[in-house]
């Protein structure tokens, strides 16, 4: 076991957990935004700690560029985006916290009281996992990337279609009222 | 074996964060939010399952990047929601979007 990596791998890990806590805790939102940024920027050190280099790098720009966009968005909808008034916009409180701890606790348990088995102490050098993570992409798993790329069409065609009766929306509302 | 119980000990954590924001938020951007937490949870565990369990197989790291496709496409859909949400009712504001189940 290697010790210097389980303290590393100890304290990425409270970083990850204490800045996703306070993406819900703070009442301004573009903390939020980037609480959550720097949260999931921890992940991809992590991955990085954990020797997938291409995920890590991977997780760290795209998460720079979702977050940042996030945080514009909020900006833009909110009401109080500074976190000046106070606002609540919780509800529900005691039942989130409750099925939150069950289903952390339960996973948890789990984790610690199941067999493993053996444990792998070598893995491929970086360049060797990329050309082998390529030719998964391109050979076995060929077939469950490309829905990943189906679902981004989908995706597409379902972010253009609440606009494109816009127009003919609005006209319907004006002439009612 | 310490190291996989550490990781997936964090992952359950941050997918619980995940969940409890998820539940709790009454805004459209803040449940999106506990999703990605959710989300990143998820990847974590595939990649320490990758790490300590499998490292020659190669599925697990491609899931990771089915996971972060998903990750974009569940914010663009969830912008595009909130953006019409905004301009027809001016508000993302989830409590008051009831009128969406008639």
């Amino acid at each position: 076991m290697n010790m210097v990596r389980l303290i590393i791998l100890a304290v990425l890990g409270l970083g990850a957990i204490w800045f996703a806590w306070r993406v819900f805790m703070t009442s301004s939102m573009v903390r939020s935004a980037l609480s959550l940024l720097a949260s999931m920027a921890i992940l991809g050190i992590i991955f990085l700690v954990l020797e997938a280099e291409f995920l890590g790098i991977l997780q760290i720009m795209m998460m720079a560029t979702e977050m940042s966009i996030m945080a514009i968005f909020m900006m833009m909808y909110m009401m109080d985006p500074g976190g000046m008034g106070n606002m609540d916009m919780s509800h529900q409180k005691k039942l989130s916290i409750g099925v939150g701890i069950f289903s952390g606790a339960t996973v948890i348990l789990l984790v610690a009281f199941s067999d493993w088995g053996r444990i792998a102490i070598q893995i491929p050098e970086a360049s060797k996992q990329n050309y082998d993570l390529g030719m998964e992409l391109m050979k076995r798993s060929m077939m469950i990337f490309e829905t990943a790329g189906t679902s981004i069409l989908v995706a597409m065609i379902a972010t253009v279609l609440p606009f494109k009766n816009r127009k003919k929306n609005n006209q319907k509302s004006t002439d009612n009222g | 074996m310490a190291e996989l119980i550490l990781v997936l000990a964090i992952g359950a954590i941050l997918f619980a964060i995940g969940l409890y924001g998820a539940l709790s938020q009454t805004n459209l951007v803040m449940i999106m939010m506990g999703i990605e937490l959710m989300l990143g949870a998820a990847m974590l565990n595939l990649v320490a399952f990758w790490r300590y369990l499998h490292p020659d197989t190669y599925s697990l790291q491609m899931f990771v990047l089915v996971g972060m496709t998903v990750m974009a496409l569940e914010a663009a859909v969830g912008f595009a929601v909130g953006t019409q949400r905004f301009r027809s009712k001016g508000s993302v504001e989830m409590e008051e979007a009831s009128d969406l189940k008639e």
